[in-house]
């Protein structure tokens, strides 16, 4: 029994993380079928602000330290903004006619360039800011006790989950953008500002990114080569649920996380095998992802 | 979709964007490559180094350029005729086919005899089959797999800091000791997914069988190097309640697993020991003024012990040179330095690559981990350095600020007992023959 909660609690905190990392990647794609190879760039970013944010508040104790929280918050929200914007109107806004895959390519430039850039900017040496983590201290159930810090996470999940489906399915904003997911050319006939639209997608798509990043700094070494990492398993969640689905990067998430967490508890030696098993079974009985919908080509 | 650009304008403005941003990341590249020493043509010898200078264990890098530079100015002002040495010091980006072909450049281009360096046990194996290829000398300065000088052995291969079976053969020292205090029976294992994790657990366990350590093995897990959340390993290392955790994590790894296991009752029930890089100084620094009760650690240098002269001056001159302390890579790359030029000086050639190679084997040289009445020696049957290794626990110390706690109550063993019996290594050997581990 104590097998069983401590993999269902362990998946649901790795899911949670999972779904955060991959929200944003997912919401790019489903709006400006954009796969965003440099996603995993605004994780970084987002985590390396976030943790020199929050180690020069305590560095000088500044105040109460539950601030730290919302620094962690503020400072993904305005990198992931800045930075965002910046590259949608310097960069992207030029290609959004071009073909997916040199999207990829564009994308792919950028994410060794900000790679770079983040090197250059924060240094090669590791961040570590673990007190927002130790801070909400622990609970314990059952046999085991688990960080507060990383149930909350399940919590910000959901919170990020909900405001994303609400969004795109109960607001005026959110018709418009399935508006332009469906057709693109009828929308702009229709008076829909779809380069507005892109930019803001754009853009909340890398905040996602930026804050899945700050609120995971406190838990890990921040250093780099990390966003690098999160974009295969970011990938591997959204072509699980499909690409471009809220819905089934919060079951991707779900089914990477706990089988992960099966793994981890039953047969330690496959862990790393699970998560891209799940994958690729999922691709082989469904190539567009469980809740991906088979597009008609258009000639 | 007038809004959109013509291709033309686009092709100038996109172009544009991208070489704004090249130029941006550009410096980095220029780190690149560095050298160090004489100039070409007028040196004796030249040294091709590999380390991670980018990414996550870049601080090795950086911290063994430092300590070969202290190991170039030690030489020039040893008095006693040295040779001159030309150091290339190139960043392998912790990639091993990267790093073949720095190797490649080093032997061909820049017509280096010795290669040097590497952190990464995967990145060293497959620069060692290249030093073998072209039968150049290469030094290890700070990878850890006994792999390399047991069942991938050969005579062009050295390693001037502690492998993981001289940190196992301390730690099951210490464990074994610890249990006839104690009496724990209850042990796991954690250690990251790649050859020097699993190595490290081959390790433990011969050196457990060589003592007759009795234990019930709970739990062994594997988590891919550069994890970020260790939470599931956590949990089941309680479920499993064992009484001690033996890990092989390292760096930000090591680190980032003890904060979120702290975040648990983890330490209230368990002892974590980690013998071949838990006490390195980085590690020290992250633990603050609040480290993890009843760690046991140890790593391939100290800053303060032993508390010799030589290991003093060392310390001292980093800090002076770098307003830094070192970690042990910094210790492990000036020892490969030291080691090469005792090597030429001894072999009295700097081209003659069998002669230093026969000057390699069985090389005293006093290192800055020696304590006061030993010298460090290379063991000519595997080409391993053998020395001394402390283990202890974490005491509050602030005199290596910004740490505030470091090693103490050291248990120190005997460089002989950590060395493997030549019986096991020719077992090791006989049992990798023909396999992909072996290419002698």
């Amino acid at each position: 029994m104590t097998t069983l909660y401590a993999i269902l609690i362990d998946g649901m905190i790795y899911a949670s993380w999972l779904f955060m990392v991959a929200a944003g990647l997912t919401v790019i794609y489903g709006v400006m079928r954009i796969l965003n190879m440099a996603h995993g760039s605004f994780y970084s970013i987002g985590a390396y602000t976030g943790a020199s944010l929050v180690g020069w508040y305590f560095s000088g104790a500044q105040g109460a330290p539950y601030w730290s929280y919302a620094l962690l918050l503020g400072a993904a929200l305005v990198s992931g903004v800045v930075v965002g914007l910046l590259i949608e109107q310097g960069l992207l806004q030029f290609m959004y006619k071009r073909d997916e895959i040199l999207m990829v390519i564009v994308t792919y430039a950028l994410l060794l360039i900000l790679e770079d850039a983040t090197k250059l900017i924060f240094g090669v040496d590791p961040y570590f800011t673990f007190q927002p983590y130790s801070l909400l201290g622990r609970s314990e159930i059952g046999e085991l006790t688990f960080a507060n810090y990383d149930l909350a996470l399940i919590a910000v999940a959901a919170v990020i989950g909900a405001a994303c489906w609400l969004t795109l399915n109960r607001t005026h904003t959110g018709k418009v953008l399935r508006a332009v997911i469906q057709d693109r050319e009828i929308a702009i006939a229709m008076g829909v500002n779809v380069k507005l639209m892109f930019a803001a997608t754009f853009v909340v798509g890398t905040t996602l990114g930026a804050i899945a990043g700050a609120l995971t700094a406190p838990a890990i070494s921040v250093s780099p080569g990390i966003g690098v990492e999160v974009i295969v398993l970011a990938f591997a969640v959204v072509v699980v649920g499909g690409l471009g689905s809220i819905e089934g990067a919060i079951v991707g998430a779900l089914l990477v996380g706990i089988t992960r967490a099966a793994a981890v508890h039953l047969a330690p030696q496959i862990e790393l095998f699970v998560i891209y098993g799940v994958m690729a079974l999922v691709l082989a009985v469904r190539p567009q992802g469980l809740f991906g919908r088979d597009l008609a080509r258009k000639i | 979709m007038t809004q959109f650009l013509t291709g033309r304008r686009f092709a100038a403005r996109a172009a544009c964007s991208l070489l704004v941003l090249c130029a941006a990341a550009q410096p980095l590249t220029s780190w690149a490559r560095v050298e160090l020493g004489a100039p070409a043509g007028k040196a004796d010898a030249t040294i091709g180094c590999m380390f991670p200078m980018t990414g996550r264990a870049a601080i090795y890098g950086r911290d063994s350029i430092a300590g070969m530079k202290l190991a170039l100015a030690d030489l020039a002002r040893d008095g006693t005729p040295a040779p001159t040495l030309r150091v290339l010091i190139d960043d392998t980006r912790s990639k091993a086919s990267y790093a073949v072909r720095i190797a490649e450049d080093f032997i061909h281009r820049d017509g280096a005899r010795f290669l040097c360096g590497m952190v990464s046990s995967g990145v060293a194996h497959a620069v060692s089959q290249t030093a073998q290829r072209n039968r150049v000398i290469m030094v290890g300065t700070d990878h850890a797999s006994s792999r390399l000088t047991i069942e991938a052995f050969h005579k062009y291969y050295f390693r001037v800091s502690n492998d993981s079976y001289t940190s196992m053969a301390a730690g099951a020292r210490y464990l074994a000791e610890l249990q006839r205090k104690t009496g724990w029976k209850r042990l796991a294992f954690i250690a990251p997914d790649y050859d020097y994790g699993h190595v490290s657990w081959i390790d433990l366990r011969s050196n457990f069988e060589r003592l007759g350590v009795k234990f019930e093995l709970v739990g062994m897990f594997w988590p891919k190097l550069y994890e970020p959340d260790y939470s599931p390993y956590i949990d089941a290392l309680q479920k499993a309640e064992p009484e001690i955790v033996v890990t092989a994590l390292w760096g930000g790894d090591f680190i980032a697993f003890m904060k979120q296991a702290a975040s648990t009752d983890f330490f209230d029930r368990t002892r974590l020991a980690n013998f071949d890089t838990g006490a390195n100084y980085e590690v020290m620094v992250a633990l603050g003024d609040k480290p993890p009760k009843g760690l046991i650690v140890s790593a391939r240098h100290h800053n303060n012990w032993p508390e010799s002269e030589r290991n003093r001056r060392f310390v001292n001159d980093f800090h002076e040179a770098e307003g830094r302390f070192p970690t042990y890579a910094a210790e492990g790359a000036y020892s490969g330095i030291m080691m090469i030029a005792a090597a030429i000086r001894k072999a009295g050639s700097a081209t003659d690559t069998d002669a230093i190679v026969t000057a390699l084997e069985g090389l005293h040289l006093q290192l800055p981990e020696d304590p006061d009445g030993f010298t460090s020696y290379i063991d000519p049957d595997t080409h391993q350095i053998v020395q001394m290794q402390a283990v202890g626990e974490v005491v509050p110390d602030d005199r290596f600020p910004p740490a505030r706690v470091m090693v103490g109550n050291w248990t120190v063993y005997r460089a002989e007992d950590l060395s493997p019996p030549p019986a096991l290594v020719r077992e090791r050997r006989s049992r990798a023959a023909g396999t992909a581990d072996y290419f002698p």
